[in-house]
């Protein structure tokens, strides 16, 4: 009897997490859900503040104190919510953080419709599901299960789930900076603003930890032109010059550079690969750098991003009517600037490489306005790697993926870490979501995540809080 | 009555002093009081009727058109009013004549492109005399001809000519665009009403034939032929992906460097009879390298160094070839991410004797990219995959019975004033029946200073002197040309 009893006991402490699991891996999903489906794009249909608000109701209800969290901002449709688990305060906190906002998606370009969470053939469909509601549902999911299981960390656990990390005029991670820093002041921050376990053919390959980033800046190319009647073309064509100049940036590479984390990063992972691609890793370690090793990894995007600022063209707009020659023709062009070098550099740059003084160069500020002259402030050194978020991590990992190595990499795509980094706390971002870099599918059509990696990832961020905070 | 100015009388003694010896004056006949009179009637009547695409009638003014036909004595069974639509119907009148010759078709479009008030100095749809100046949408296209059209036909009518051959007038709609195009609708469902030797329209250029300085006419344009206006659509479709991370395919640069090819594109030098004629009659009009140029290009082989040097000009460079220039771009759907579309519109005016489907893979072969689509854009703004394969038609020949005529019509008016053979740039409705056989020459005598030509756009205006001295002029061509 007393054995039987025993048994049952054990069977039910066996149970009883998987079944907490089970249920956290449901929430997780349907605010997944609920968040697919609440437009956060900047746009007039677009609305942060919606999901905001949905997101601080399922937390009052999950018995956070109305007092810990805050639905606040400085526009109507870009509000932020805040919320805070609140700890032993025998160490400082901790903030989590993830944008609300998503990229805009066109209905006419996807398979499914970006605005529902469609899973299909084991996938996760939806705008956002990577980019980064699947990671913001994740941190929601792991604060609320604390939360139940009255869990008291030794330190404050504060979520911020922001608006315009995208774009638009009212960032939120920087207004809370700059409003509020009683609010998210922190010894550390984790961002779930990129995935981490990157495979090729379904193999997991390592475990990225951004601790570094690039700087983001969008710069306006414009040509003005008379026009006139398309009957009678002039060779001198706003959109001819434009695309030259276009032809000229398509063609110009800026220089090789690496610092302190990207070197780590190819040191590590020389490691893991095997063969030319990891003999070339170690070769433009070497100083100087091997050319022709340089040359075939950056053939990789992602190692072409990683060792150099990138300037990419993404929108073009020319003309008014179609027939009447271009009075005016405009391209927005993407830089990813390395730490160390500053955006109005990296202007005087494009208009060296463009070679034409036709063609004007202006700053496009995350507000949308455009400048002569963009900001001279340099990207923020690498910070040090701390061991109290370091050795969870590793520990973590080895347990769910046996053999898989952290690697500390800087991220190609400037997120809000910028800002948190600017402002003095130091920021890892990584989410245990499995992608395929081949197949990454963040700001383009069909974007999605693997079901089986969201739950995982889901667990995974749970122990991971609880561990970083158990003391 | 012709009423000039003192600056314009000034401005044609100053151009004589200088020795400009093709400055042509208007003759010193007066004309006719009572023709002037009823042409600035009707013309004021049409002014005042709306006719655009969007809250206007066309029926209106045809309505109001043939009840002045009736009412000077035409027969009922020579007036029709009709139309596929309620507000778009035509007007067909015909002056019976001897039968002798074929008949003479005269057409002229009564719709209007669209005006809004707020723009105008002036009332748009109110005829007014300012300055020396008839101002009111259409005053130039082309209300203006269709008065001088239908004041001809009456004048005859009360005059008792009795032409060579019949002369059918027909005033139509939708021209500027919109669902029914009257000249288009009457040739397939009435070609017997208005089918005829040869046909003239009074929408010349742009409403007019004549170039001028300051009011001085500098050449009297025949239009003999147009270019096709056809428009296509370049895309380049991406995956698309995060802008953080650029690889060497990308759908902006893949379109920009099609954009220079066509861009560095030339047609090739083409002339036709037409052109032929105008660069020669030029030639004799200019003076110099420019003179010589035009006279190299009309022999055979033409001297492409000087089509090369007469191409700089984009007036000639556009008689010369068919020219396809991008007009609009599009591209990207965030500043952050890199573009999974991007588009350009190219606008190409095509000679007569080629078809736009031809042009497409012209097109296609310039680019020499599948990945670039170049897809044809509809009259409605879809886009299609192939454009149609006719090809437009020749210029019609230059026939003595047109030509002879209006030289001796033109020199009694404007003394020294050369005609000159024209191929529009632009597009009118003599697409329609030079396709369905019918010889078409724009001719109209009203003058328009270079760089002054306001049709389409705001404060549309002609000369009041130029309207008088082509109603008189429109009249004695008509005659001239059904008398034989």
């Amino acid at each position: 009897m007393a054995a039987l009893l025993l048994a049952l006991a054990a069977a039910a402490a066996r149970a009883a997490p998987a079944d907490a699991e089970r249920a956290s891996n449901a929430l997780a999903r349907e605010m997944l859900e609920q968040l697919i489906a609440i437009n956060t794009t900047d746009t007039p249909r677009g609305n942060v503040t919606a999901a905001a608000a949905a997101m601080a109701q399922r937390l009052r209800a999950a018995g956070f104190p109305a007092a810990d969290i805050q639905v606040l901002g400085p526009s109507e449709r870009k509000k932020n919510l805040i919320v805070r688990l609140r700890g032993t305060g025998e160490r400082r906190p901790v903030l989590l953080m993830g944008h609300l906002d998503v990229v805009e998606a066109r209905r006419e370009d996807w398979s499914t419709d970006p605005f529902a969470l469609v899973e299909k053939d084991g996938e996760l469909y939806g705008r956002g599901t990577l980019d980064m509601k699947g990671p913001d549902a994740i941190m929601l999911a792991a604060l609320i299960r604390l939360r139940q299981e009255d869990f008291r960390p030794a330190r404050d656990i504060i979520l911020a789930l922001t608006a315009d990390e995208e774009g638009g005029a009212a960032n939120g991670v920087q207004w809370l900076l700059q409003q509020h820093r009683e609010l998210i002041d922190a010894q550390f921050a984790l961002s779930g603003d990129d995935y981490s376990v990157l495979t090729e053919h379904g193999r997991p390959l390592f475990f990225k930890l951004v601790a570094s980033e690039k700087v983001y800046a969008d710069f306006q190319l414009r040509v003005t032109n008379k026009g006139g009647h398309s009957s009678e073309p002039v060779p001198d064509n706003a959109i001819y010059t434009l695309t030259r100049g276009l032809e000229r940036l398509a063609a110009y590479e800026f220089p090789f550079e690496l610092n302190a984390v990207t070197r780590e990063y190819y040191r590590r992972l020389a490691a893991i690969e095997s063969g030319q691609r990891a003999a070339d890793m170690r070769a433009i370690l070497h100083d100087p750098p091997d050319r022709e090793a340089l040359g075939r990894l950056s053939q990789v995007p992602a190692d072409h991003a990683i060792t150099r600022t990138t300037c990419v063209a993404t929108r073009l707009e020319a003309g008014h009517g179609n027939n009447a020659l271009p009075q005016r023709a405009a391209a927005v062009v993407n830089c990813r600037i390395l730490p160390g070098h500053s955006p109005e550099e990296v202007r005087q740059r494009l208009v060296q490489v463009l070679a034409d003084p036709a063609i004007g160069v202006g700053y496009l500020a995350s507000d949308g306005t455009l400048h002569d002259v963009a900001p001279a402030e340099r990207g923020f050194a690498p910070p040090p790697l701390l061991p109290e978020v370091m050795t969870p991590l590793d520990r973590l990992v080895a347990q769910t993926w046996p053999g898989l190595a952290v690697i500390p990499s800087m991220s190609a795509g400037a997120s809000d870490a910028t800002h948190t980094s600017a402002a003095g706390l130091p920021t890892y971002t990584f989410s245990p979501l499995t992608v395929d870099p081949n197949d990454d599918r963040e700001h383009g059509r069909d974007e999605r995540i693997g079901v089986a990696s969201f739950y995982q990832a889901n667990e995974f961020f749970y122990r991971y809080l609880r561990a970083v905070t158990a003391d | 009555m012709h009423v000039f100015t003192r600056r314009l009388r000034l401005a044609i003694l100053t151009a004589l002093l200088a020795a400009a010896a093709l400055a042509a004056t208007p003759a010193a006949d007066p004309g006719d009081a009572a023709a002037d009179a009823l042409a600035r009637d009707i013309f004021q009547q049409l002014i005042a009727i709306n006719t655009t695409d969007s809250a206007g009638n066309v029926t209106t003014a045809a309505a109001a058109m043939a009840q002045r036909f009736l009412a000077a004595g035409f027969p009922a069974a020579d007036v029709l009013v009709a139309g596929p639509e309620e507000r778009k119907k035509n007007l067909v009148v015909r002056l019976r004549g001897t039968g002798r010759h074929k008949p003479v078709l005269l057409i002229g479009h009564l719709d209007v492109v669209e005006a809004r008030r707020e723009d105008w100095s002036t009332d748009p749809f109110e005829l007014t005399e300012k300055d020396g100046y008839f101002y009111g949408r259409g005053t130039l296209d082309m209300k203006s001809g269709d008065a001088i059209m239908a004041t001809a036909l009456l004048r005859m009518k009360k005059a008792g000519v009795r032409p060579s051959r019949d002369i059918i007038l027909a005033l139509t709609a939708d021209e500027e665009g919109g669902c029914c195009n009257g000249v288009e609708w009457l040739i397939r469902n009435h070609r017997e009403l208005i089918d005829a030797e040869f046909v003239l329209n009074h929408d010349g250029i742009v409403g007019y034939s004549i170039s001028s300085e300051q009011g001085v006419p500098q050449e009297f344009a025949l239009s003999a032929t147009e270019k096709m206006y056809a428009d296509y659509q370049l895309t380049v479709i991406n995956a698309g992906g995060h802008s953080s991370l650029p690889r060497p395919d990308n759908a902006i640069y893949e379109l920009a460097e099609g954009l220079l090819r066509i861009g560095r594109y030339a047609f090739p030098v083409e002339l036709n009879d037409i052109t032929r004629a105008y660069f020669a009659r030029m030639a004799t009009v200019r003076n110099g390298q420019m003179a010589a140029d035009m006279r190299a290009i009309t022999r055979t082989p033409i001297d492409t160094a000087a089509a090369e040097r007469l191409a700089r000009q984009p007036e000639f460079n556009a008689l010369m070839r068919t020219t396809c220039v991008a007009t609009r771009l599009e591209g990207g759907h965030a500043n952050n991410a890199l573009p999974q579309r991007a588009r350009a519109n190219i606008s190409c005016r095509i000679l007569p004797g080629h078809s736009k489907e031809e042009v497409r893979q012209e097109l296609v072969h310039v680019l020499n990219d599948d990945a670039i689509a170049v897809r044809y854009v509809t009259d409605d703004g879809t886009a299609s995959d192939t454009a149609p394969g006719q090809r437009s038609q020749p210029p019609s020949p230059l026939l003595p019975q047109v030509l002879e005529p209006l030289q001796k019509t033109v020199a009694a008016t404007w003394p020294g004033l050369p005609v000159v053979p024209f191929m529009n740039a632009s597009a009118t409705d003599g697409i329609y029946t030079r396709a369905a056989g019918l010889p078409t020459y724009g001719v109209a005598g009203i003058a328009v200073d270079r760089g002054d030509m306001h049709a389409h756009g705001r404060d549309e205006r002609v000369r009041v002197a130029s309207f008088y001295t082509g109603n008189e002029f429109f009249y004695r061509y008509l005659k001239a040309i059904t008398v034989r």
